[in-house]
């Protein structure tokens, strides 16, 4: 679904998607690859910035999906999701002093026994503390919790 | 387990998460874990074995 502050930048290659709606700043992008991917300026992803590769290489290491990307090319696209579909495991990955963030198929269960709508993505809380439970609010950073 | 059969994540009350299925499980060093069936991850944020539970929600009253 796209929400109206998700953007899209291209080069003549691919395009990226920035959902910030599902940033959870864990500062990778940026520290990886300033000149494509630099929060101080607007726009604030450059698609001149670096060799498409680079940029790919960059974007699959986002944890939370908020950055994906698609071919331009309509045949290369499909057989990059042919790829996917194949090799695709859910993925649970720790993050430091942070949440629990889980991609790819899954089903939830809440601690009142709540079920929720399928996502792709969630982040669930680590630090005891969200207002939120099960799923992280950001409260780990106000309370300081650490691995 | 089928790799397609599908994830199952349950916040136990008070308690852990429990995540069934064949996951890809990443440590804070972006290493694998290996996993071997259920895992149950500390949600109460008082584990001395993170990231998985070992009781201390329990001792220290972690309430959802």
């Amino acid at each position: 679904m796209m929400e109206n502050k998700d953007r899209d930048y291209s080069n003549e290659d691919i395009t990226v998607h920035w959902k910030p709606g599902k940033c959870i700043h864990v500062t990778t992008c940026y520290k990886e690859l300033i000149e494509v991917f630099n929060p101080r300026n607007r726009p604030w992803i450059n698609m001149k910035g670096a060799p498409t590769k680079r940029i790919i290489e960059v974007v699959k290491k986002c944890p939370t999906a908020a950055l994906t990307y698609s071919w331009n090319d309509k045949s290369k696209q499909e057989e990059l999701k042919e790829k996917e579909k194949k090799t695709k495991k859910t993925e649970v990955k720790i993050m430091r002093d942070g949440p629990i963030v889980v991609m790819g198929d899954f089903e939830i269960t809440g601690p009142q026994g709540q079920t929720y709508n399928k996502m792709k993505m969630s982040s669930f809380c680590r630090c005891g503390s969200s207002d939120n439970m099960p799923f992280c609010d950001g409260t780990h950073r106000k309370v300081n919790f650490s691995d | 387990m089928a790799i397609n059969e599908t994830i199952k994540i349950k916040a136990i009350e008070n308690g852990p998460l429990q995540v069934s299925g064949d996951i890809n499980l990443i440590g804070i060093d972006g290493n694998k874990i290996e996993t071997n069936g259920d895992v149950f991850l500390c949600r109460c944020g008082q584990s001395n074995n993170k990231p998985f539970c070992d009781g201390s929600h329990k001792k220290k009253g972690f309430k959802d």
